[in-house]
């Protein structure tokens, strides 16, 4: 309903264009027939005044006497220059009183200025009534006409509709969309669902084959990565092969982020929203983390999200705190927004400023570390629709705040 | 039901076979799992695996995905034609279609390489638990053999004791997984049970597991009892029809 009554709906352009283009047609009508009814009836006039005259000069000759059937008071003066110029029979058309016009005639016989004076009422009034009626005529087309075309523009609307939802699914990830409904019309709409038809096809090709060559890095990696990590499991204990051991671990690590990385950069990852309480969550993948770190939640905080990927950003955010930090790091949970908080040197100023980068930790003093937990964070929370913001505590210590969307439910 | 032969006798070993192509993975997993008291047969491709499997009883089945001639998918749906012996997937991808297409095949679990040792003991065992699922019975012990204990649900009779699931009178071979899964519905008649809280008694896994393996179970196990018998409540989960 609200759609309908969008004023700026092409379905109301194209109406006000059919009632444009109709109310032009009944104008040059209307004009047309009136000049042509008007010149009919003038012509009548001075041919009425003509025959008139005729008898009266007639009558004039044969008698002496000018009949005289003229409201002499009125005669126009015009009409007695032309006659007297032109020495001929000349008519005078005085409207002089719009509701009662006159067609006067002259005619100059023997030095003298015979008049006659017809009336033109009824063919002023008929005229008239004819204008009315081309305007009521045309009001009464413009009534049926306009509909007419706003029902007519739906169609190519629903069209155009169409393209635009399926644009905008195609935005949303739904790369299956289409917007082409077979073959009809070779005209401008059929035109751009074929672009955008085309567009999704391309976006799709690459997408998938990015996803498959990710695949591909992914199997390629992880067999040799698997049976390296199963193989040092095997080994005796010794110093060296913990030394091989947390060496397997970083590498396990590295691919398994960079491989995340990769994932989330191709615009494939899908949110699995469940509505989640965010207290157990953050609970359990703090201890996931493997790190101590003081949780702090209140009241009973619910959100519409994917728990693996709230999992997998607070882990980052955590250990990624401890690890650069210095402790106490404090998670705290309050509504559907998780701050994880250490009291170390804080985050550098370019990573507060431009957000977290690839393979730059930023300062030594943040010590070791690839740099890949904080922007993989940051792909997680774009992806469940949140906000992860990096700031420093005026006392001192790094502060990651993740805002995420409200659960519909509360 | 081939379920009650697992840990028929306490020192009985476990009996795992792997299928991996990658042969450093085969031996280091076959001798890490040795460790931990399984004892396991190995394949390198999944023809050579669908023959072993054949040959002898096993308990549980590792599969990799990617195999050559009979991949890994291909082979759990040979398997689950006449057995319901627990499956494992292991996939180096991970991406959804590998997932989604092992679990749709009948797999009860999968993991993704590399995996610790650990880990995939502990998924080895949540899974044999299932397939060695009793119920605590509620009831003191019974005169016999219990008809009057069987659960109804529309022409779907289960009867929780002896494990066994009939359809209109036919019994039905569901895998443990599936069972445990029909099993967690019929405790909760007309209860909504959610993925999450599923996950976590039927898997035993956190907040961190994949959700698409409920989906994809409860997919199978309709498949098997009747799509009606199991209604999905959007955005919340799923419950069994009276």
């Amino acid at each position: 309903m609200r759609r309908l009554l969008n004023w700026r709906s092409l379905r109301w352009k194209i109406a006000a264009l059919a009632a444009v283009a109709c109310c032009a047609v009944a104008l040059a009508i209307g004009i047309l027939v009136h000049k042509a009814t008007f010149e009919r009836s003038m012509s009548l006039g001075r041919e009425r005044a003509s025959v008139q005259m005729q008898a009266d000069v007639g009558e004039y000759l044969r008698t002496g006497v000018a009949p005289d059937h003229t409201d002499s008071q009125r005669i126009p003066p015009a009409l007695v220059e032309q006659a007297n110029s032109s020495g001929q029979f000349t008519t005078w058309y005085d409207t002089r009183n719009p509701d009662t016009p006159w067609m006067w005639g002259a005619q100059p016989v023997h030095g003298r200025l015979l008049f006659v004076q017809m009336e033109m009422g009824t063919e002023a009034r008929d005229l008239r009534a004819l204008d009315r009626h081309v305007l009521e005529y045309s009001l009464a087309v413009l009534t049926v006409v306009v509909p007419l075309a706003a029902l007519a523009a739906e169609l190519p609307n629903r069209r155009l509709r169409r393209v635009a939802r399926t644009a905008r699914r195609i935005a949303d990830g739904d790369l299956d969309a289409r917007a082409s409904q077979g073959g009809r019309g070779g005209d401008e709409i059929a035109e751009i669902s074929v672009a955008v038809d085309a567009m999704a096809g391309a976006l799709q090709e690459r997408l998938l084959g990015e996803q498959r060559f990710t695949a591909d890095v992914a199997h390629e990696l992880r067999t040799p990565l698997m049976g390296l990590v199963t193989s040092t499991e095997l080994l005796p204990e010794s110093e060296a092969t913990e030394l091989v051991r947390d060496r397997v671990r970083a590498l396990r690590s590295l691919v398994e982020d960079l491989l995340e990385i990769t994932r989330i950069d191709a615009g494939a990852e899908r949110a699995d929203l469940a509505s989640v309480p965010l207290d157990q969550v953050t609970e359990e993948s703090v201890r996931r983390a493997g790190v101590p770190a003081r949780l702090t939640v209140t009241g009973d905080p619910f959100a519409d999200t994917d728990p693996r990927r709230l999992d997998r950003i607070i882990v980052n955010l955590v250990t990624n705190a401890h690890r650069h930090g210095r402790p106490p790091v404090e998670v705290t949970v309050s509504g559907t927004t998780i701050v994880v908080r250490d009291h170390g040197p804080g985050f550098p100023d370019a990573l507060v400023v431009n957000g977290p980068q690839r393979f730059r930790t930023g300062a030594a003093e943040r010590g070791r570390g690839h740099g890949l937990g904080l922007t993989i964070a940051v792909g997680h929370a774009q992806v469940i629709g949140g906000r992860l913001t990096f700031a420093n505590a005026p006392d001192g210590g790094a502060i990651a705040t993740l805002h995420l969307p409200a659960d519909d439910r509360s | 039901m081939s379920v009650s032969e697992v840990g028929s006798g306490p020192s009985a070993p476990v009996m795992v076979l792997l299928v991996e192509d990658d042969e450093v993975i085969r031996k280091t997993v076959a001798m890490a799992l040795e460790r931990y008291g399984y004892r396991v047969s190995a394949a390198g491709d999944g023809l050579a695996g669908l023959e072993s499997f054949r040959e002898q009883r096993h308990d549980v089945l590792l599969l990799d995905v990617m195999l050559p001639g009979l991949d890994g998918i291909g082979l759990c749906r040979r398997v689950r034609e006449h057995s319901q012996v627990p499956i494992l997937m292991m996939s180096a991808r991970g991406d959804a279609l590998d997932v989604v297409s092992g679990l749709e095949a009948g797999a009860d679990d999968y993991v993704v390489k590399p995996v610790d040792t650990s880990v995939l003991v502990a998924r080895i065992r949540s899974l044999l638990r299932r397939a060695s699922f009793h119920p605590v019975s509620a009831q003191p012990a019974e005169p016999g053999p219990g008809v009057a204990t069987d659960l109804v649900f529309g022409d779907l009779t289960i009867d929780p004791h002896g494990l066994e699931v009939r359809r209109a009178g036919e019994p039905v071979a569901l895998a443990p997984t599936e069972l445990r899964l029909l099993l967690e519905f019929a405790a909760n008649p007309g209860i909504v049970l959610d993925r999450r809280t599923l996950l976590r008694d039927v898997w035993d896994y956190g907040w961190d597991g994949d959700s698409r393996v409920v989906d994809l179970c409860v997919q199978r196990l309709r498949k098997k009892v009747g799509a009606d018998r199991i209604e999905t409540v959007r955005g919340f989960g799923y419950k069994l029809r009276r």
